[in-house]
Parts: structure tokens; C-alpha cells; sequence
């Protein structure tokens, strides 16, 4: 034991492999310093509504951030982000599970899902709308039916690869119903599967917000199509920036959870 | 049958018959091939007695994982009958314990928590439960080793720990499908002395499936030797050598010779 703790902490200090961190993120750097002159040198070509520069943007992003009115679209976006994202997800992992677990399901299900799967969430706007109005529930609707896909399938394929030696090892140790192996058995073997499915919609739904609220609902995504048909690019890109730092923040602390979660992995 | 470690578990040291465990009768397995069916086992009878230690040995082919399986619970045989106690086995139960080659152990639960998986489907409380998994861990040699995950593992600390695990809930008779076909030769020796050392503690039946003679008669107080298309019991050998046994005794190689002369190596 404390030689395998050895080993990992030199893995883990290892002078080389701290340098190596260091260059990486100092090319890190010089990529997106690269990045921001190529795009002030293009700006210095064309006109504001086209392409403002870097520093324009800043400072429209915190004018935006200042006044509130960055917050606010923040908090109406995780509202119906939140909801449709809870929703989409359970619903997901709930079916995918079921009909990677019973033949008879699956066969029942298998012409719908082929039929509906194909069916992009910017389509399902109109229902959002008549089904629910608009407002958040609305907007999460659209957002839940991307969440959706992404666990379905994830948990299904995770459920479909649980391995037959042990389920058959929970049987002869006594468990006995079905129930009792998706809880005991099925669940923890496919757990890492579901939540890639889970990150990954995650994200994916947090770019589904635009296509949400295309229906009329307030928020980031919002902002950003009612500033691009005013031809304010700067505010498009201000608020482009706002979703990428939620995301970050999002898909960092998952990642963490995830870690957590699945630690057994050696 | 001539029982030659001199263990009695009827205790009072009287000759009376001991009890049938388990009771092959008849089975055989037919699988439908592309050239017609193959009789995978054809017509396997034997008994084993409670307390015993038998080895099923036999070339690759003879049926002999099919009949593991069968006895286990997890396959059915296409006739014959495999019965537990005079019971009829017709799945997987807790009276049957088995261990694979491959482990298969929990790799989301600790060496406790697999170790206890069976308990928890009881309705033992949680101190006692405790206390039975952390004297099975005791038994296998892992203490110290309670919170590792298997994959933090060596192979054959993986067997003690499915071992540990079978053993937990008590079963009738302990089915090991070749346990030790994946560790290295050293290891190998080890175990087979703690696996008898677990034998003689817990006085299980044990069933012993395994390809190496040598193990088998390490191992076993009778072996039955297996021969391939179909699969049939050859013969079933009693080892009448006093345990521990050196593999370098005259009557050891003699054992081994026979067997081998039977499954035509």
C-alpha cells in the first residue's frame, strides 16, 4: 500500500511532468493571445457591426455585466435550463434503462424511436409554444427533448453491456427480482456511461437554450438573437462569452462530481 | 467410498452412511450446431458426499464448464436432473456458491462491499453482518485490505475476495469453475493450501472444476475424470493419499499418471 502511495505521489510531483503541465498551458496562453491579434487585426479592417475589436467587446461585456442585465438573462436561461434539463434527463435515463433491461420493451419501442429520433428540438418549438405557452416551461420543454436523446441512449448502451457473469453472481448470492438487480447490479455497472450521457447533455442543453428561446422567452439566448437582428455584434459576442463561462463552470464541476462518483476506477 | 483424510462429520466417530449433497443424474446437454445437434454432455451421473471435496477433470471440449453451469443453476440441462440436499436445482440460489475463473467481482464495491453483497439480501442486521465479512476477510487473509477496490488488486487476492464472497451467505456447496486457471504457478500453490485450509474450517462440499490433473489431485477426495464427444464421466477415481500432499511422493505421480492414462494425455 504505502509503495503504491509512493509511486502515485511521484507520478503526481514528478518535475517533468510539472514542466511539462507549465509549457502546456503557456501554449495554452500564446493560442489564444494568437487568437485575440488575429481578431483585433480583422476588426481593424471592417466596421463595428461586422466585426467590433477585443476591446470594444470587454467593455460592452462589462457595460452588460454592470447594468444587471447580463444576471438577469442569466437567471431567467438556468430557470428553464434547469427545469428542462432535470426532466429530459430522467426521462432519459428512466427509458434507456428500461429498454436496455426488457427485450419486450424494446421491441415495443423500437419503430417510435426510430421514427422520433431524427426529430431536431428546434422543431419542437411549435409544440413548446401550444403545449405550454410561452414561458419557462415552454422553453424546457424543447431543452428536455435534447437532454432526452443523449441519456437515452447512453443508459440504454450502458444498461446493454452490463455483463451476464454479474448478474448471474447476484443471482446465486440471492438477489432475486429484477428490481433488485437494476438496483444492486445494473445501475452501478452502467453508471459511467449514464453519466457521460448526463455531462454531455448537460452541455448540450446549455446550447439548446438559444434554439429554447427563439419561442420568446427572456434570456441569454435571447439576448443574443434580439442584439444580432440590431446588428450589435458586440453585445452578441459579449453574451457569447457569458455561455461559454457558464459552461466551463458547469462542465468543471461536474467533471469533479463525476470523479467523485466514480472513484472505484482505478 | 473410502474417506482417506480421516475427517467425520458425523462427529461421533460411527461408519453410518454420510449424507448425499448433491446428485447429477442423468444430464445431458444438447445444442443445436450448424451441422445438426452437438451433444455437448451425454447421460453425467455421479454423487457427491456431504463435506467432500471433489474435482471434475477432463480434456478441453468435454463439456465440463456446461456441466458447472448446469449444476449451478445458470443453464438447463436438456434431460437428467441435478438435485441439492434431494432438492431439484432449477436456478441460482443461495444454497449454491460458485466462484469463475474471471472473478467477477463488483468492481464498483470495495473488497467489503463484496463480501457482503449476499448478506445484505438477508435479513441479518448491519452489526452482525459486519462481523461475519470481517471474519470471512480474516479467513481469505485480506485484512488490511478491507477498502481496496478490485481493481487496486493482484489476481490471486481477487479469488480469496470471491471466495470470501461465495462463502458469506453459506451456501450448501461451493462450485469453483478452474478459480486458479489465471494467477501463476507460485500463487497457485498458495492458494491451494488456503482453500484447504478454508475446507477443513468451513467443512463445505466443494466441486472442483479444473483442467490440471495435478491440481485435482492435490485437491481432491475423489475426481471425476471427464472424456469428450459427448461429454461422459470416464471413471471416478478416489485419491487415497493422506493430506498435505507433495507432489514429488511416488503415490501423487501414480495418481496422476492413472488419470492422465484416462483422459488419453
Amino acid at each position: 500500500m504505502s509503495a503504491d502511495l509512493e509511486t502515485e505521489l511521484a507520478d503526481r510531483f514528478d518535475p517533468r511532468e510539472g514542466g511539462a503541465g507549465a509549457r502546456r498551458a503557456l501554449r495554452g496562453l500564446a493560442g489564444v493571445a494568437a487568437f485575440v491579434l488575429v481578431w483585433a487585426v480583422a476588426a481593424r479592417f471592417n466596421p463595428d457591426y461586422v466585426l467590433p475589436g477585443p476591446l470594444a467587446t470587454g467593455e460592452t461585456f462589462l457595460t452588460e455585466v454592470r447594468s444587471g442585465r447580463a444576471l438577469d438573462a442569466l437567471a431567467s436561461s438556468v430557470q428553464h435550463w434547469l427545469l428542462g434539463t432535470v426532466v429530459g434527463t430522467t426521462l432519459g435515463v428512466g427509458l434507456g434503462v428500461l429498454l436496455g433491461w426488457s427485450d419486450a420493451a424494446e421491441d415495443g419501442a423500437a419503430p417510435l424511436v426510430r421514427l422520433l429520433r431524427p426529430v431536431p428540438p428546434l422543431a419542437l418549438t411549435g409544440f413548446g409554444i401550444a403545449w405550454f405557452g410561452i414561458n419557462h416551461v415552454g422553453a424546457a420543454f424543447i431543452v428536455a427533448a435534447g437532454a432526452f436523446w443523449i441519456n437515452y441512449y447512453a443508459a440504454y448502451g450502458g444498461v446493454r453491456s452490463v455483463s451476464d457473469d454479474l448478474l448471474d453472481v447476484a443471482r446465486s448470492l440471492g438477489v432475486r427480482s429484477d428490481l433488485g438487480l437494476i438496483r444492486k447490479v445494473v445501475l452501478p455497472s452502467a453508471s459511467p456511461e449514464i453519466l457521460t450521457g448526463v455531462r454531455t447533455g448537460v452541455g448540450r442543453c446549455w446550447m439548446l437554450i438559444i434554439a429554447a428561446e427563439t419561442i420568446g422567452v427572456a434570456g441569454v439566448g435571447n439576448r443574443i438573437l434580439t442584439a444580432a437582428s440590431n446588428l450589435a455584434v458586440d453585445v452578441v459576442i459579449a453574451y457569447i462569452l457569458v455561455m461559454s463561462l457558464v459552461y466551463l463552470v458547469l462542465d468543471t464541476l461536474f467533471q469533479a462530481a463525476e470523479d467523485r462518483i466514480l472513484g472505484w476506477r482505478a | 467410498m473410502a474417506r482417506v483424510s480421516g475427517r467425520d462429520h458425523d462427529g461421533d466417530g460411527s461408519r453410518a452412511t454420510p449424507a448425499r449433497r448433491v446428485a447429477v443424474d442423468g444430464v445431458s446437454k444438447t445444442y443445436a450446431g450448424d451441422d445438426g445437434p452437438v451433444h455437448a454432455l451425454a447421460d453425467v451421473s455421479f454423487d457427491v458426499t456431504d463435506g467432500e471435496f471433489v474435482c471434475i477433470v477432463g480434456p478441453s471440449g468435454c463439456g465440463k464448464t456446461t456441466l458447472f453451469r448446469i449444476i449451478a443453476g445458470l443453464e438447463e440441462a436438456t434431460d437428467g436432473e441435478v438435485s441439492l440436499s434431494g432438492d431439484p436445482v432449477d436456478g441460482p440460489s443461495r444454497d449454491l456458491g460458485i466462484v469463475f475463473q474471471e472473478y467477477h467481482l463488483f468492481p464498483w464495491r470495495t473488497v467489503r462491499g463484496n463480501v457482503g453483497f449476499g448478506l445484505e439480501q438477508t435479513d441479518m442486521d448491519e452489526s452482525e453482518r459486519a462481523d461475519r465479512v470481517d471474519e470471512l476477510i480474516d479467513l481469505v487473509g485480506l485484512d488490511g485490505f478491507t477498502n481496496s477496490y478490485p481493481p487496486q488488486l493482484s489476481g490471486g487476492m481477487k479469488q480469496r475476495v470471491a471466495l470470501a464472497r461465495a462463502l458469506a451467505v453459506d451456501p450448501e456447496l461451493l462450485l469453483m469453475d478452474e478459480p486458479f486457471g489465471a494467477v501463476d504457478a507460485q500463487t497457485r500453490a498458495m492458494l491451494h493450501e488456503e482453500l484447504l485450509e478454508v475446507w477443513e474450517a468451513t467443512r463445505k462440499t466443494v466441486l472442483f472444476v479444473t483442467h490440471d490433473v495435478e491440481e485435482a489431485v492435490t485437491l481432491a477426495d475423489r475426481v471425476v475424470v471427464m472424456a469428450a464427444d459427448p461429454g461422459r464421466v470416464r471413471e471416478v477415481v478416489d485419491v487415497g493419499l493422506d493430506r498435505p500432499r507433495e507432489r514429488t511422493d511416488p503415490g501423487f505421480a501414480e495418481y496422476v499418471e492413472r488419470i492422465r492414462g484416462l483422459i488419453g494425455e
